[in-house]
């Protein structure tokens, strides 16, 4: 697994789709380049939404992960 | 005596404020109303003012008309909520002190950071003023490239840009120019509406109509010199005529008062109503983070917990009333057809349609004067 520091976290637990994904964009605007972003996100329509947006956007997403009752996202801004 | 205060008199604090004086014996409490528009406009017609020289003041009402006499109307500005003081500072000097506070302030549009309205072919139309500029620039174009994008979601009336491009269409049809015009619709999603089977809908209509769509276009900037506008993807994509709808924010007392999120929404829980964190606080309407449609029609069905919520609390009970999430959103499709859709925080939209022209007429009609006569004076 990739060693990365969490340099911004945002919990959009809750959150019905857009939500999360708009959480993430305007996170993505605050970061630095090279920065870790982690998501949380318990809604379901984030698991395609938000590495559908990553590609477009070419930012990196490093990592998903599933835990008990919502995913976290793990994502590096590239440019 | 109690003073039970809503600050923001649009159709939410307005209608809230109604009800609230029908409920209350005035020996009780006494409803505050701060607000300081002389008038309120019936802003679903806003998606048509572009295309048609429809004779305003059909559409805007005086405040006085739609206020109950009984609400205590202050015309001035709240500039600062104290909420451990439950104290609130206006602008005519006063401070008013509440016992229950209803924030009802609405979302502003953010037109200072896109700072490209004042170009000829840059336009919006969600304030009064900016239909009347779009509806000169729509006279007068004779062809081209128009983009119609949103900064950002949320905004006021989710299917409001799509209903937009949809009535755009006809009018260019009708004016002969649609094949001397291209339509792009941009959205920050990777569909043209944010929940998906709406979203099936809206993209058959583009796709009978000729109108393109361009998916996950976050609006970054304009070049208004090479007339391109720019997303945080990295597209560009030129135009002739921009629609851009404008960033929303919350309202400058919201975020002097330290009580919204980054954007200055107020958090709010999405079944009582009540601002999170506070006391004797609740929320309604655009000012709030509630996952549900910025629209009036929300503001309206969420009243009646709020309502039963803050009498509760008064008789010193626990506010245990739940809104539902339930809500209707008419989504117009041209200038004489719609879809109407239910939904709730926990059912996606059911559609109906109203695409017999009778009965789109009636109801469309009917609406603005239901608006009027009976959901903004809290009669329903």
């Amino acid at each position: 697994m990739t060693e990365y520091e969490i340099a911004i976290e945002v919990d959009a637990r809750g959150s019905f789709c857009p939500g999360p994904m708009m959480e993430l964009i305007k996170m993505i605007r605050q970061a630095e380049v090279g920065e870790h972003i982690a998501l949380l996100s318990s809604d379901e329509g984030t698991r395609t939404d938000v590495p559908a947006w990553l590609k477009k956007a070419k930012h990196e997403l490093v990592e998903i992960i599933n835990l008990e009752d919502h995913d976290k996202y793990i994502v590096k801004k590239l440019h | 005596m109690k003073n039970i205060v809503v600050v923001g008199g649009g159709f939410a604090g307005i209608s809230v404020a109604n009800k609230l004086v029908k409920k209350l014996r005035r020996k009780d409490a006494q409803v505050i109303l701060i607000e300081p528009k002389e008038i309120n406009i019936y802003e679903p017609q806003f998606v048509f003012w572009g295309f048609k020289n429809t004779p305003q003041k059909k559409f805007i009402k005086p405040v006085n008309k739609v206020l109950s006499g009984k609400v205590n109307w202050l015309r001035t500005t709240a500039l600062k909520i104290d909420s451990e003081k439950r104290t609130i500072a206006l602008a005519n000097k006063d401070t008013l002190h509440y016992d229950y506070v209803v924030l009802a302030t609405g979302a502003k549009m953010d037109i200072e950071t896109v700072n490209a309205y004042d170009e000829d072919n840059i336009h919006h139309f969600y304030l009064l003023d900016a239909t009347k500029k779009l509806q000169e620039a729509l006279k007068n174009f004779k062809g081209g490239t128009i983009v119609i994008s949103p900064t950002t979601v949320p905004y006021k009336c989710p299917p409001a840009p799509a209903e937009f491009t949809f009535v755009l269409d006809k009018f260019l049809r009708q004016k002969n120019l649609r094949d001397k015009t291209t339509i792009k619709y941009l959205y920050p999603l990777m569909r043209p509406y944010p929940e998906p089977r709406v979203s099936k809908k809206i993209q058959k209509y583009f796709d009978e109509r000729g109108i393109e769509f361009g998916e996950f276009f976050n609006y970054e900037t304009v070049d208004k010199n090479n007339q391109k506008i720019i997303s945080l993807e990295g597209e560009e994509i030129d135009y002739d005529l921009l629609v851009l709808i404008p960033p929303h924010k919350g309202n400058k007392v919201i975020i002097e008062s330290g009580l919204g999120d980054r954007e200055g929404f107020v958090p709010a829980d999405r079944f009582t109503l009540k601002v999170k964190n506070q006391d004797n606080m609740y929320a309604i309407g655009d000012c709030t983070d509630i996952p549900i449609s910025k629209s009036g029609a929300a503001a309206h069905f969420a009243s009646s917990a709020l309502i039963k919520n803050l009498l509760l609390e008064i008789d010193g009970k626990e506010p245990t009333k739940k809104y539902n999430g339930f809500t209707v959103c008419f989504v117009v499709t041209s200038f004489r057809r719609s879809l109407l859709l239910v939904f709730n925080y926990k059912h996606p939209p059911i559609k109906i349609g109203l695409h017999n022209l009778l009965l789109y007429g009636l109801f469309k009609r009917s609406f603005k004067i239901v608006y009027f006569k009976a959901l903004i004076k809290g009669y329903l």
